[in-house]
């Protein structure tokens, strides 16, 4: 009965359309929180963060410095700040580098001979079965640690989720009329995967990559907290949590309360507009 | 004689975007125990909503408006506990599609003791099995001890279908509301589950039926009420207003059923309008070929022998013949005797994909299946579901792998691999029977058709516009749906852009899969009558497969018979409706929409 035809309104519409979804606005404004600080509260703050304070060594938050300094007598604020950069440059391009793989592969997989579906889904099975964590430390204990090897390292390791995922979403859409159709006129297999698999995948693909986000953000500060993640003197919140560790007797909460809360809402804000999007386009198909 | 079920002037306003919208417009009836009365309607006519007031199952914000009398009791304005009490109890209601309704998890004894056990809180369980297999027993799921065993995936639809009636009658209700009960069963299916409906109607069940398929009403139904964009247009004894239409609407639709020997369907023109958008006065107005000014006021009603039509111009007998001569345009239909598509012992094995633990099952769901089709020839492919029809047009379409052989203009696809294949393959196009599926939903009409044209070499943007123009005309489409999405159009608009994606590769043969057969009798109508007239402008072949015999003899010259993958008969459609050999054919017939030809012959 309800089959009246989507309206393709103007932007108010969108906006209304945008505003309308709670979660989806939540976790954009969560974005927002993580990535202006992240990206200009350094230069708006203006203060180095690597200057050390000397005598001014681990202050509760005062005027002077809103969340205190830390063993060093570094600003805290100033950290949270370059740390945050620091932890983005390089979880959004590690996250880019799974989609991408994910992707490929999942659609190799769909779409390919079925001896080519088979070795790649054992082989995903294979790497499924390795607990991530501990292959990330091995191989992050055996290269250099660099920005761009970081990168390839999380991505590398964070894509068969969505590759299993685009495999089977692009198996049960390839049995659609309007894809046989599509055969029927002539169109091959990366022909039918990019104009139409893809595209009718489009709000899955856009959910599980924003859940990427979230998983890379995660993953770099797991490998931070252990020292394999960016390498100092550089900040990340991975390492500010590490080091307020090493004086945990000390009850330095301010140390623990910057790179914490950018963390969870990081976290927060890619599952929240994973779940928004997710209604989204919900409503739509 | 008190009335089980009693409207009056029942009205259903929902809000929708915003806005209120009437969706359903003061319907009267009455239907006494004993009685079926047949609530007709395409979709979008408030039929359904009509049902779901009377079982008070409507959203808690729809406005309701009038009176409904279940056995004397007012149901508008009851609580919700007090309409859940009556839910099920007074009324029993079954639905279209029984395996949703039922849980894949619960075995079918269990279900439809659950729908007694609401209602009988503390009855005894011994009298819960009795009931149960009582139950069965009535709707022949026998033998009911076994069957109630099992569960929902070891039914077949019918027999789903029966139980569910099973459900509805489990606590004795006077009322049985059945809301296309049969739509999407194959036709002797359905036919089984009809009879069995015209027995409790017998038994002294009173039934509303709610369907938009004349066929299915005409046997069983005393009264039918015609609902067009929620309000009624036409209601009398059944036999009455199927003989003799007074509403334009109701004779229309009438002319729109396929029926066995019929020459020339009509259909209606233009689509149900949606409620924002209903014209003044006589809501039918825009689409009858006789309104003239009178209609933009609200038409009076008139009743002729019990037949009551809102209409400011009733049909009498003069007037239907007059409208039937204008009809009567004899199609010539030229077969040339060259023999285009072959095919020679066709094959399909379906092979169950195996782990390291399932067995390997092998069946042929299609076995050495061997026709020839000339160009411009209309074949025809009837069985019920499972007898392997849809498979055919698979291997034709080179979609499964088969043994045995398939030529079109005297190439064998056997030979061919890459560009030659997929060249030859484009010859050969398809409609499927889900116009919403057979469109990608992310794409505009205008860039389906420009992926039909461009996977065909032509790349010129200009050149593509002016095809795309070219096939939405042949299709009587405007150009203007070019830039709509799938679910901004109707279904039978969905169904035309699809047959111009297939008219874009230029093919030679279009395989028909059911192509009407998710659409209102009136749009299936104008679909068949322009497939029928492309095919003889363009001398295209088809091979239309459906499960309607009504609905292939209307288009093919020629019918095959599939009954678990083997071809049972194989004639001219003439001779295969007229002396059919197999009783399998007979039933199919018999389930067919039934005209006076048949009987003479």
């Amino acid at each position: 009965m309800s089959d009246h035809a989507i309206t393709i309104g103007g932007p108010s519409a969108a906006l209304a359309r945008f505003f309308g979804n709670r979660t989806l606005v939540t976790g954009v404004a969560l974005a927002l929180f993580v990535l202006l600080p992240s990206f200009l509260g350094g230069a708006i703050y203006g203060r180095d963060p690597y200057l050390l304070h000397l005598g001014q060594q681990l202050l509760a938050p005062s005027a002077e410095f809103p969340l205190g300094t830390d063993s060093l007598g570094r600003d805290v604020l100033a950290l949270v700040f370059d740390g945050g950069r620091a932890t983005l440059v390089v979880a959004l391009p590690a996250a880019l580098v799974a989609f991408i793989i994910g992707l490929l592969y999942g659609l190799a997989s769909a779409i390919g001979p079925a001896w080519l579906d088979r070795v790649l889904m054992r082989t995903l099975d294979t790497f499924l079965a390795l607990p991530s964590l501990v292959v990330l430390i091995f191989f992050a204990s055996m290269v250099t640690l660099t920005n761009s090897t970081l990168v390839m390292l999380i991505g590398f390791l964070s894509w068969p989720g969505l590759a299993r995922l685009v495999r089977n979403e692009a198996i049960a859409q390839r049995g659609r009329d309007f894809v046989l159709a599509a055969e029927q006129l002539g169109g091959g297999r990366w022909y039918i995967a990019r104009v139409h698999l893809i595209r009718v995948m489009a709000p899955i693909l856009a959910v599980n990559g924003t859940f990427l986000i979230g998983d890379s953000i995660f993953s770099l500060s797991a490998l931070s907290f252990l020292g394999l993640g960016v390498q100092p003197p550089q900040a990340s919140w991975g390492s500010l949590l590490d080091s307020a560790l090493d004086i945990i007797a000390l009850d330095p909460w301010w140390l623990i309360l910057g790179p914490g809360v950018m963390i969870f809402a990081a976290l927060l804000a890619s599952s929240l507009i994973g779940q928004g999007l997710n209604a989204r386009f919900g409503d739509r198909s | 004689m008190s009335a089980a079920l009693e409207l009056d002037r029942l009205s259903v306003a929902l809000r929708r975007g915003g806005r209120t919208v009437s969706v359903l417009d003061e319907l009267s009836l009455s239907i006494a125990p004993g009685e079926m009365q047949a609530l007709v309607g395409e979709s979008g006519s408030g039929k359904s909503i009509a049902a779901l007031a009377i079982m008070g199952l409507l959203p808690r914000r729809a406005q309701v408006n009038g009176s409904i009398l279940l056995d004397g009791r007012e149901l508008v304005g009851l609580s919700e506990n007090d309409l859940r009490d009556m839910r099920g109890r007074d009324v029993g209601m079954i639905f279209q599609n029984p395996l949703s309704a039922l849980n894949p998890s619960r075995t079918i004894g269990w279900q439809i003791a659950e729908s007694y056990r609401v209602h009988h809180r503390n009855a005894p369980s011994a009298e819960v099995t009795a009931r149960v297999h009582e139950l069965m027993r009535r709707v022949r799921l026998e033998p009911a001890a076994e069957r109630a065993k099992q569960y929902p995936h070891e039914f077949s639809g019918g027999m789903r279908q029966r139980a569910m009636i099973a459900m509805a009658l489990a606590n004795g209700p006077k009322l049985l509301i059945a809301d296309e009960p049969t739509t999407g069963l194959d036709p002797v299916v359905a036919g089984e589950v009809m009879d069995l409906i015209g027995e409790l109607k017998r038994a002294g069940m009173a039934i509303l039926f709610v369907t938009h398929d004349l066929s299915v009403v005409e046997r069983h139904a005393d009264r039918i009420h015609v609902l067009y964009a929620g309000k009624s247009a036409e209601w009398g004894p059944a036999k009455t207003v199927l003989a003799a239409p007074r509403h334009p609407y109701t004779e229309a639709l009438l002319n729109s059923v396929p029926r066995l020997g019929a020459e020339r369907l009509r259909g209606i023109q233009g689509n149900l309008p949606e409620p924002e958008q209903r014209p003044s006065g006589c809501r039918f107005r825009t689409r009858c070929r006789l309104a003239y000014e009178a209609c933009a006021q609200i038409p009076p009603a008139t009743t002729y022998q019990d037949d009551t039509a809102l209409c400011w111009l009733p049909l009498d007998d003069a007037a239907r013949a007059t409208i039937q001569a204008e009809e009567a345009v004899p199609t010539a239909h030229a077969v040339t005797a060259s023999r285009l598509l072959t095919l020679d012992r066709v094959t399909v094995r379906y092979e169950r994909p195996f782990g390291f633990l399932a067995k390997r099952a092998e069946r042929d769901q299609l076995s050495e299946i061997s026709f020839t089709v000339a160009r411009g020839e209309c074949m025809g492919v009837v069985g019920a579901s499972g007898s392997g029809k849809s498979t055919l047009g698979r291997a034709v379409l080179q979609m499964v792998a088969y043994r045995g052989e398939i030529t079109l203009g005297g190439v064998s696809f056997a030979g061919l691999h890459g560009k030659a294949r997929s060249g030859e393959r484009r010859k050969i196009q398809v409609v499927f029977q889900d116009p919403k599926e057979s469109l990608n939903p992310r794409l505009t009409v205008g860039q389906s058709l420009a992926e039909a044209l461009r996977l065909g070499g032509m790349r010129d943007r200009g050149l593509i516009r002016g095809r795309i123009d070219e096939l939405l005309q042949s299709v009587a489409l405007p150009a203007a749906i070019a830039t709509s999405i799938p679910s901004g159009i109707s279904g039978g608009q969905a169904q035309r852009v699809a047959i111009a994606r297939a008219l874009a590769a230029d093919p030679e043969v279009i395989v028909l899969d059911e192509p009407t057969a998710s659409l209102d009798v009136s749009t299936q109508a104008t679909l068949l009558n322009l497939l029928k007239d492309l095919g003889s402008a363009k001398g295209l072949s088809y091979i239309l497969i459906s499960h309607d015999l009504a609905v292939v003899s209307y288009l093919a010259d020629r019918i095959m018979v599939l009954q678990d993958g083997k071809a049972v008969e194989f004639g001219s459609s003439h001779a295969v409706l007229h002396s059919p050999a197999t009783d399998y054919t007979r039933r199919l017939i018999g389930a067919a929409a039934q005209v006076p030809v048949l009987a003479q012959g």
